[in-house]
């Protein structure tokens, strides 16, 4: 259907306005100095023009990026690590991590899961504050190089295939298969990832659906990372199974009564799909390129 | 990722059975099924029917990566994979500075911070989740 292929380039491309601000205390050099200009008012220099990347620098700590919701944090900051490295004394500057009011950044979840987490019922842009010192071992992984962001990658397709099809369609794929659909996420080519992932997503012509379902449910309100447990697509009677089934089933507390307040949001992609959307559906078309639905469940926002 | 000091992990499941012989495992299928609620494994301390606190784990050698000589252990779900890893390394005596690397189904690697309990759930068979770990990498 030509609608849900839209859906999946309406999730490819799907971006956050952010905003990148040197942490305070880590400014070391060129203090007094803005980097652009010589009065400290805001000067809008576009330094890349990658249509779906476009940099703009405000001031010499400060730059707006848009992110894509479907990619990792440490894959598309580059030019944040390089602008903001120029202001700063080699010998102050270690691994980059990033924090939003106070709560550090997992580069290894997806961008969208991060803000739909924690920062979907705030204005934009998103506001990420940039350290490049005191990293914070107790919450978060490091990230040596893009191989390893590719590695963790690979292995969430793994697992969510493990899951899916017992690993047979990932385990059949040659190197090269995928090779190109790390290529495809790093170099944002939507063709290019789906000419291979669209394997993942088939199923045997008997069944209603894949073995068993990869989704992840965050809340920032439990001390669990995320609940991930076996549940498959369609029932013993052949209904599809529909998200609404799946919360009620492993997370009863994000279904709000169905005569009371609305208490929370059930959101993937910034969106908030009807409960009685069927799983499998959901699996095939809202995933992240990791093949994994992550789903936030977020306060209902008091405006 | 914060992990609690390594005593935090049980005796092995034989020695609190009060036998010594492990029992032989068969080599693991790599289709697991989904595990029994019911099952409990040889020496946990928590009846049937409960919500085991702990889950059973086999650790099996890769390549030239040494045996351990006690394979099986109870550990508990919040425990993470970094935490797992510490634990082989210290029992191996390994350098800090070598790399251990564990896959479930022998085919992905999990993240450090990925809690046991959850891979039990969704990759445990017969009543115990199956690790193999590797100095190198084994399975990409």
């Amino acid at each position: 259907m030509t609608d849900d292929k839209d859906v999946l380039r309406d999730v490819w491309f799907g971006r956050i306005p952010t905003c990148f601000t040197l942490y305070q205390d880590e400014i070391t050099e060129r203090e007094a100095e803005p980097y652009y200009g010589k009065d400290s008012s805001v000067s809008f220099n576009v330094v890349s023009s990658l249509p779906s990347m476009m940099l703009y620098t405000l001031e010499w700590n400060r730059i707006l990026l848009l992110l894509p919701r479907v990619s990792y944090l440490t894959l598309v900051t580059d030019k944040v690590k390089k602008h903001f490295q120029k202001v700063m004394r080699q010998e102050d500057i270690s691994e980059i991590w990033f924090e939003y009011e106070g709560t550090p950044l997992k580069w290894h979840y997806p961008i969208g899961l991060l803000f739909d987490l924690l920062a979907s019922s705030s204005a934009l842009p998103w506001n990420i504050t940039v350290h490049f010192k005191s990293f914070p071992e107790k919450d978060l992984l490091h990230c040596p190089s893009k191989d390893a962001i590719e590695a963790h990658f690979m292995s969430c397709m793994k697992e969510a295939d493990a899951l899916k099809h017992k690993s047979q369609v990932i385990n059949e794929m040659q190197k090269k298969d995928h090779k190109q659909l790390w290529m495809g996420l790093q170099n944002d080519r939507f063709d290019q990832f789906w000419a291979i992932n669209r394997k993942l997503m088939e199923y045997p012509a008997e069944e209603n659906g894949f073995r068993y379902i990869p989704f992840r449910i965050y809340q920032t309100t439990t001390e669990r990372p995320f609940i991930q447990k076996l549940f498959r697509p369609v029932a013993a009677d052949g209904q599809l199974h529909t998200l609404g089934d799946l919360l009620k089933e492993v997370c009863p507390s994000a279904i709000d009564p169905e005569d009371g307040e609305k208490k929370n949001q059930v959101m993937i992609h910034g969106i908030e799909p009807m409960l009685e959307t069927p799983l499998q559906w959901l699996s095939e078309h809202l995933s992240y390129p990791d093949n994994f639905l992550h789903i936030s469940i977020i306060p209902q926002p008091t405006d | 990722m914060a992990e609690e000091p390594q005593s935090v992990l049980q005796l092995p499941t034989s020695i609190a059975a009060g036998g010594e012989g492990l029992t032989d495992v068969s080599p693991e299928t790599t289709t697991p099924e989904p595990p029994s609620s019911a099952a409990v494994s040889p020496g946990t301390e928590e009846p049937a029917g409960d919500t085991k606190k702990k889950i059973d784990i086999l650790l099996k050698a890769v390549g030239v990566t040494p045996i351990m000589k006690t394979k099986k252990w109870a550990v508990e779900r919040t425990r993470t994979i970094q935490g797992l890893i510490d634990f082989i390394k210290k029992f191996l005596k390994l350098v800090a500075s070598e790399q251990l690397f564990i896959y479930v189904n022998q085919s992905f690697a999990p993240s450090p911070d990925q809690e046991v309990g959850t891979l039990y759930e969704c990759f445990g068979s017969d009543g115990k989740l199956v690790l193999h770990y590797c100095k190198s990498q084994a399975w990409g």
